[in-house]
């Protein structure tokens, strides 16, 4: 396989405070699926943020789509950035923009033609169950509405890498196995899945491969049936 | 309807993903510049004015010498006078300005109520000379001075030179005061990109991460604010537009020697200055918030 994510040695440490990540590494192959659980401080977000290039690494080297990130340039971080979809735990929907607006943003930053805009936004919202919702802002919607519109952002460009994080994490049971069975599908396009849970045991229901993070040292927890 | 595709005017490049137009800098921004532009556009109109009296003056004043004489000077001094300029090489003509006509030239400088026939001024004799030919200036005044003592001989009337040397100063004054105007509107558009910047880091921060780059988020501050100096600049340049058609009649009736006189609103170049002007202010604001955005930006991860 293909690597798409693949850290080595990764440290991270902010001012004099101590490591929040210690020697991590990891590899995150083309097409798989993969959990990254850990209780809440435990580091995961800050693993993800190094992953999505939102946070550069005290040490160690981030190695994107057989690019290294640390030798690559600001036009390069770009490039690899457009490869991946990211579904933030609180969304960071644009409040003055509309759904529709909110899903097309990463087209229109990639310059795509307003036409494929005006075919696929909608499509995607209708696939999300959110046909009727094109034209509302983020703030009249419920919180698992936007987080559908979140979901569509993230992968509306068709990412090489999906990132989604803590998205089980104000849901109940049946809304969250439906968010994991909608990832799945998307997984099953080609599009590589990491999903970051501080819930342990709702993560070993899947058979997919996952990390555990601890006070800032990973390891491989289950090798899971699908990666 | 809900649902149904909803078209944008707006073209693809003008659409803000960032709510700039909502921020506080997009109701005072254009005000300010307004009235930043309309002092820099009177301050135009008065260059256009000076420029015009200055060229004015010096081709009244090509070919020309005026000699000033005592008033109780006698007329076989001043025939003799005349005969001696009219004998020099290099001059045209000379003759002796009726009183009348001195006091017409002093009319605009000391008012219609002042009883100019009243007053001990000098009589003068206007000379003209061919531009082309070398005049030994020093060895006539001596001459005319042997002829008539106390009479001086002057290149250009004094108050022409006067009022030249304090005209081009004005107009070192008034190119400052322009150069001040846009260096003020550059600091203000700094500022203000900056301070939206802050407040908009987070959806910033965002578009960065959906694979935004530097230059597109540059061109949402850029067209932003293009958008407030044109506005600012049209609205400055309108209020300049009627400042100089309600400056018109007046400067007929003290008849001031400038053209803002002559032609006011319907010179071309004011209108010029104007349009000038407004897109100056803002092409000084899209660039300046630009290259504000881009260094910046340059700064983030």
């Amino acid at each position: 396989m293909t690597g798409v994510v693949r850290l080595q040695n990764i440290g991270k440490r902010y001012g004099p405070d101590a490591d929040i990540l210690h020697d991590v590494s990891m590899e995150l192959d083309a097409g798989g699926f993969y959990f990254l659980s850990g209780l809440s401080g435990a580091g995961k977000t800050t693993l993800l943020k190094i992953i999505y290039l939102a946070e550069t690494p005290s040490r160690g080297i981030v190695t994107l789509f057989d690019t290294d990130a640390s030798l690559a340039d600001r036009e390069t971080h770009t490039a690899l950035r457009r490869r991946i979809g990211i579904v933030f735990q609180d969304f960071r929907l644009v409040d003055h923009l509309s759904v529709r607006d909110n899903v097309a943003l990463p087209l229109r930053i990639a310059r795509a033609p307003e036409r494929e805009i005006r075919e696929n936004v909608p499509e995607l919202l209708s696939w999300m169950g959110l046909e009727g919702k094109l034209d509302l802002r983020p703030a009249t919607l419920s919180g698992g509405e936007q987080q559908r519109v979140a979901i569509a952002r993230a992968i509306v460009r068709r990412p090489d890498l999906l990132i989604a994080d803590e998205p089980t994490a104000n849901v109940d049971g049946d809304i969250a196995m439906l968010l994991v069975r909608v990832f799945e599908r998307i997984n099953k396009l080609g599009t590589t899945v990491l999903i970051a849970t501080h819930d342990v045991a709702f993560a070993r229901q899947f058979a997919h491969r996952r990390y555990h993070l601890d006070q800032g040292a990973l390891t491989l927890a289950s090798e899971g049936a699908t990666a | 309807m809900i649902g149904a595709p909803r078209l944008s005017l707006l073209p693809h490049q003008l659409r803000l993903d960032l709510p700039l137009r909502q921020d506080e800098s997009a109701r005072f921004l254009p005000w300010i510049i307004a009235l930043m532009v309309y002092f820099a556009a009177m301050g135009g109109v008065g260059l256009i004015s000076l420029g015009e009296a200055l060229s004015r003056w010096d081709a009244s004043l090509a070919g020309t010498l005026t000699l000033q004489i005592p008033p109780d000077t006698s007329q076989p001094r001043i025939d003799m006078a005349l005969g001696a300029l009219r004998q020099t090489k290099g001059v045209v003509s000379a003759r002796l300005l009726p009183p009348e006509e001195t006091a017409n030239l002093l009319q605009p400088w000391l008012g219609n109520n002042v009883a100019i026939a009243d007053l001990p001024l000098p009589q003068l004799i206007d000379v003209r000379v061919d531009p082309r030919m070398t005049i030994a200036y020093t060895m006539l005044r001596s001459q005319l001075a042997s002829v008539i003592p106390g009479s001086r001989l002057d290149n250009s009337p004094s108050w022409v030179g006067g009022a030249r040397d304090f005209a081009l100063r004005i107009e070192d004054v008034i190119t400052a005061g322009v150069a001040a105007i846009a260096a003020l509107i550059i600091t203000i558009i700094i500022f203000t990109a900056r301070i939206g910047l802050a407040i908009h880091r987070s959806v910033i921060e965002l578009l960065h991460l959906l694979g935004a780059q530097d230059a597109y988020i540059a061109r949402q501050f850029q067209i932003h604010a293009l958008s407030l100096g044109l506005r600012g600049g049209f609205i400055g340049a309108i209020v300049a537009a009627l400042t100089v058609a309600f400056l018109e009649p007046a400067a007929h009736m003290l008849a001031l020697p400038v053209p803002i006189a002559a032609y006011g609103i319907f010179d071309w170049r004011v209108w010029l200055l104007l349009i000038a002007a407004c897109l100056m202010a803002g092409g000084i604001a899209m660039v300046t918030a630009r290259i504000t955005v881009l260094r910046q930006l340059a700064r983030m991860p």
